[in-house]
């Protein structure tokens, strides 16, 4: 990864973020307008959102209603968004049995294309050196069994390959040269890289430590996503490498951790206790590198820590119970935590000011909003 | 989140600022070089590609390539570059460089992979009567298989005579003139196929259809097989018959087909007029008239009440007689708070919400009560801790509905539908497969047992219990039967009690699907008025898209009647289909249909005696009934899910506006 940066496109790149950081500092950041894409999972919809810095307010652009069955509830369920900015991709769940992605125009939000994938795909992302697009077949039915991440070309919608994974992979993001895919597999403990050029696991590490396996009688497995037993303790459920160290940082759903390891040396090097009961879910380090932001599923909160110091910043009460995305504005300015919710209620989005740590905005969504990935700044 | 995208559009304004040349446009001077540069390969071969990158004068600057297939499933390639030719056709190939030598992100090119399919290995003439007559069509069967032992039968053979002027072909078909002997060549591939055969002189004198009737009414079937004689009067047993029809329709100006004939002697009308029934063979015919008039089942309906449920979408529905002698009705929601309705529907004309139960979920997809009107199951989907899986009920007091328990094992993805039977909860779960639960005691129900199909993306969407037998719903593998206790030796359901099932070990007994793999409800029923044992297999499709509140989508789909004589003998005789509308449940008493036909409503369809062609078409249907209301989720839109006949009315569930009661009114007595 090192020799990469190197690379003319990395040096421009870190040229412009730079420049963009030292002008947003004191530009008229407060008049932009954030936009991204969420996915209410239990109404068969995305939503495209709208968040005003000025006026502190969000609201809904539009409501896309996506799968193919009125009476079957088919799950949206995870969101990217093409280099481009020209399409947005939605994983449907629940298929026959198959799920799929969907690829739609962000200029009208209609789709354009479609792949069957595996047992309900779920998070996924473009690199930026293939191009492709890389989906975790989370595989949430039945048996405990290997399940693959699908990767297609999102020009083309072709599925390039399915790649052997673990247990219930999830949680997928890929790392800022393209390079590398991480994810994790909640069933199996483990964090997984994958070469997103070869196609191929470049190697896997387990994240339980020694003393977690003798002293794991009585966890608290109530907050943790699906019900099979298969003797997890960290019950990983998100992956996020850093946007400039060799680092990746996990979210520890059944030990209530942050886990940060190390990719150079491929170890675990710290480890973040994000309290009893929290449970970890999703996760996202900002653009900026300072601040890691964590959807607390079982707290019902949203944390945000420095990971200079390791430390919680701040936990902040969600609009609701089950929360469940992150994704942070690409000047590290907001944070955007999707909330399921449960039955009937909506699901929401709130939205946090990265700087005073306060909640300053929900907006109500279908129900069950899951998936979440930012579009675009319009000033 | 890493996404170039968040670089793209906050950093442009930023990047105009800095603007130096870099450029991340494809760079025109490179090329990628793949050898061989025709690749032609055929099924099964393996080819090993080579790529350079090449500068613009054409030196190579590197081999670090790598290679992708578009079309998996009918070429492989590895990063490295080995191709491995799956299928024939022609498909893209994919290779691609990122490094130093170029500016932007990845240099890409695609090739053209054309595989040719494996050379014939083999044709066979497999199928041609023993004895084949003068004046007669027959059919050829033939098999073609290639060096990769693939069945090739459908591709292109030329078929041949050696003396057309003793028999030809004819699309397909071989048509005879006059006896002699003849050679039957077949070819394909280059390779070719002889069949020495003879000619017989026709010794058929006359056509006698055996016995017929001359009147019936649209839709019924009229059987008239016929018999060759030659000129001793004896049958010949071995000479085609073929049997058409025509018709003087008492309207003309008819839009529909007026009849359908089979080729085993049966003719169905849809519409009244005078049919000439004919038996042809060779030179010999014989004919017989029947008339046939309107069939005349139409009756009056009636609504009785309705149970308004507005605000939400309503599912499934079960009806019962409870404990106390009084009938209740149980619904479901859908995309809503997790709740179910309980309804006292003892007077259909004031149905009346009685108690509601609800349970962690969005969407409550089936109920079911048991027999005896104790126990009731709910399916949950969209519970927010994503177990999902079932809770049982007390609706021993339907005022008063507790729960006993909730079991989710192994049932995390959602349970979609459920039966109760024998104590014994089939929950259909995941998509792939139901799980038989013990619920003998219902505070601590136990999964003794599983059924899942074993075939490639097998899928499951219902199961329905009847007499032991278990038929499921499986989309692309259709109608499932499987002996779960059945206990029957002979006669219906369906000749086979000895396959030795129970809830814990079920037995696969028999199946059926169809081409479009849209199979979403199964219900088994065996004819009052033939005997015969008929498995109806239900669609669901949406090809129009989703409905919405501007948009009262239509769905589309038929059923299938499919009858069985044993379990390797399906046979889909008939369908009721409606044009621009798709079916959801049914049921069937004493021959009577009731089928809930989404943006139809209610249809009630009078399905005695022998089937065949499309129902829709012959006058059968009884009663039609299209709910809706100004004030519904989607107002004015039918949208009907499922119906139950219970103590003589019928009761419907409507997506978008709840439970209704309707009856019909016997004012011709015209059905059967």
């Amino acid at each position: 990864m090192g020799d990469d940066n190197c690379h003319p496109y990395f040096l421009m790149k870190k040229i412009l973020v730079l420049s963009f950081i030292i002008l947003s500092s004191s530009s008229n950041i407060l008049a932009q307008k954030y936009f991204f894409y969420v996915a209410a999972e239990s109404d068969d919809i995305v939503e495209l959102i709208e968040f005003d810095a000025q006026k502190k307010e969000a609201h809904i652009v539009e409501s896309i209603e996506v799968g193919t069955f009125p009476a079957e509830n088919e799950g949206p369920h995870g969101m990217t968004v093409s280099q481009d900015g020209k399409h947005w991709f939605v994983t449907i769940a629940h298929g026959m049995p198959y799920g799929q992605v969907w690829k739609f125009e962000t200029s009208t939000n209609k789709v354009v294309g479609k792949t069957e994938l595996g047992l309900f795909p779920a998070s996924m992302e473009i690199s930026e050196i293939t191009g492709f697009l890389y989906i975790v077949n989370f595989n949430l039915h039945g048996e405990m069994e290997a399940s693959t991440i699908s990767v297609v070309d999102p020009e083309t919608m072709d599925l390039i390959e399915n790649i052997p994974v673990g247990i219930m992979p999830h949680g997928s993001r890929i790392s800022s040269d393209g390079n590398y895919q991480y994810h994790v597999s909640m069933m199996t403990d483990e964090l997984f890289e994958i070469d997103t050029q070869r196609l191929e696991v470049s190697r896997r590490l387990k994240l339980t430590e020694k003393d977690m396996t003798m002293n794991h009688e009585g966890h608290d497995m109530k907050n943790n996503e699906g019900m099979m037993m298969h003797n997890t303790i960290v019950k990983p459920t998100w992956a996020d490498p850093h946007p400039s160290q060799n680092m990746v940082y996990v979210a520890g759903n059944g030990s209530h951790e942050i886990l940060e390891i190390n990719t150079d040396d491929w170890k675990v090097t710290r480890r973040f206790n994000a309290g009893s009961g929290n449970a970890p879910y999703n996760l996202e380090v900002s653009s900026d590198g300072k601040l890691l932001v964590a959807s607390y599923k079982g707290g019902a909160a949203t944390g945000i820590w420095d990971l200079d110091e390791g430390k919680e910043l701040a936990k902040i009460s969600n609009s609701r119970k089950v929360s469940h995305g992150v994704s942070i504005s690409p000047d590290s300015r907001y944070a955007f935590i999707s909330i399921e919710g449960i039955g009937g209620e909506p699901g929401s989005v709130d939205v946090i000011d990265l700087r005073s740590f306060e909640m300053i905005d929900t907006i109500e969504t279908g129900k069950q909003a899951g998936g979440i990935y930012f579009w675009k700044v319009e000033s | 989140m890493r996404s170039f995208i968040k670089f793209l559009t906050v950093i442009i304004p930023v990047a105009v600022l800095f603007s130096s040349g870099l450029t991340y446009a494809q760079d025109e001077k490179l090329d990628i070089i793949i050898q061989p540069d025709e690749i032609k390969v055929t099924v099964g071969d393996e080819l090993q590609l080579s790529a350079i990158l090449v500068d613009e004068n054409g030196n190579t600057l590197t081999d670090d390539i790598i290679f992708y297939s578009r079309s998996r499933n009918n070429v492989a390639i590895t990063r490295d570059g080995l191709l491995i030719a799956k299928n024939a056709g022609t498909f893209t190939g994919l290779a691609q460089y990122s490094g130093e030598y170029y500016s932007g992100r990845r240099f890409r090119k695609s090739f053209e992979i054309i595989i040719l399919p494996s050379p014939i290995e083999d044709v066979t003439i497999v199928s041609v009567p023993e004895n084949i007559y003068e004046g007669t069509t027959i059919e050829v069967g033939v098999k073609v298989t290639d060096q990769a032992g693939l069945d090739r039968s459908n591709d292109p053979v030329i078929l041949s005579t050696s003396d057309e002027s003793i028999a030809a072909f004819v699309n397909g078909k071989l048509k005879t003139f006059k006896s002699g002997k003849i050679d039957i060549k077949a070819e394909a591939g280059g390779k070719m196929a002889e069949y020495s055969t003879k000619i017989l002189k026709n010794p058929v004198q006359s056509v006698e259809i055996i016995e017929t009737v001359n009147k019936a009414r649209t839709g019924d079937v009229v059987d008239f097989q016929a018999k060759a004689l030659d000129k001793k009067g004896n049958e010949i047993t071995d000479i085609p018959i073929r049997y058409t029809f025509m018709a003087e329709p008492d309207d003309n100006l008819a839009t529909t087909v007026s009849g359908q004939v089979s080729q085993n002697g049966k003719f169905v009308a849809n519409i009244p007029g005078n049919y000439t029934l004919i038996a042809q063979a060779g030179s010999a015919i014989d004919e017989t008239n029947v008339r046939v008039d309107q069939r005349n089942v139409k009756q009056r309906l009636e609504v009785v009440g309705h149970g308004p449920v507005l605000d939400v979408h309503t599912s499934d529905l079960w009806v019962w007689e409870g404990v106390d002698g009084r009938d209740y009705a149980v619904t479901g929601t859908w995309g809503a708070n997790g709740d179910a309705y309980f309804w006292d529907v003892t007077d259909p004309s004031n149905i009346t919400l009685i108690d509601t139960v609800h349970v962690d979920a969005r969407t409550v997809n089936d109920v079911k009560i048991s027999e005896d009107g104790r126990i009731g199951v709910l399916t949950r989907e969209g519970a927010s801790n994503r177990k999902n899986g079932i809770v049982i009920l007390d609706v021993s007091n339907p005022r008063d509905v507790k729960i006993l328990s909730e079991y989710t094992n192994d049932l995390t993805g959602g349970v979609h539908n459920a039966f109760i039977y024998e104590n014994h909860v089939y929950a259909v779960n995941n998509g792939r497969k139901y799980d038989i639960i013990n619920i003998e005691d219902p505070t601590n129900p136990r999964t003794v047992s599983k059924f899942e199909l074993d075939t490639p993306g097998h899928s499951i969407h219902d199961v329905w219990i009847e007499d032991g037998i278990a038929y499921s719903s499986n989309w692309s593998d259709g109608i499932v039967a499987v002996d779960v206790g059945s206990g029957l030796v002979d006669g219906s359901p369906e000749k086979t009690g000895v396959a030795g099932g129970s809830p814990e070990n079920p037995v696969f007994l028999g199946s059926y699907s169809y081409p479009s793999g849209w199979n979403h409800a199964a219900f088994p029923f065996k004819s009052k008025s033939t005997g015969d044992f008929y498995v109806i297999a239900g669609d669901e499709a949406f090809p129009q898209g989703l409905p919405s509140r501007n948009n009262p989508v239509k769905a589309d789909g038929w059923l299938h009647f499919v009858k069985f004589d044993g379990w390797d003998s399906p046979d889909e005789v008939a369908r009721y289909q409606i044009p621009e509308a798709g079916t959801h449940n049914y049921w069937v008493i004493d021959d009577v249909l009731f089928v809930a036909y989404y943006n139809a409503g209610l249809r009630i369809v009078d399905i005695s005696g022998e089937l065949m062609g499309n129902l829709y078409n012959q006058g059968r249907e009884i009663a039609t009934f299209e709910p809706n209301h100004p004030d519904a989720l989607i107002p004015n839109s039918p949208f009907t899910w499922g119906p139950q006949p219970h103590k003589g009315h019928i009761f419907i569930s409507d997506w978008n506006s709840g439970i209704w009661a309707v009856k019909l009114v016997d004012e011709n007595s015209g059905l059967n």
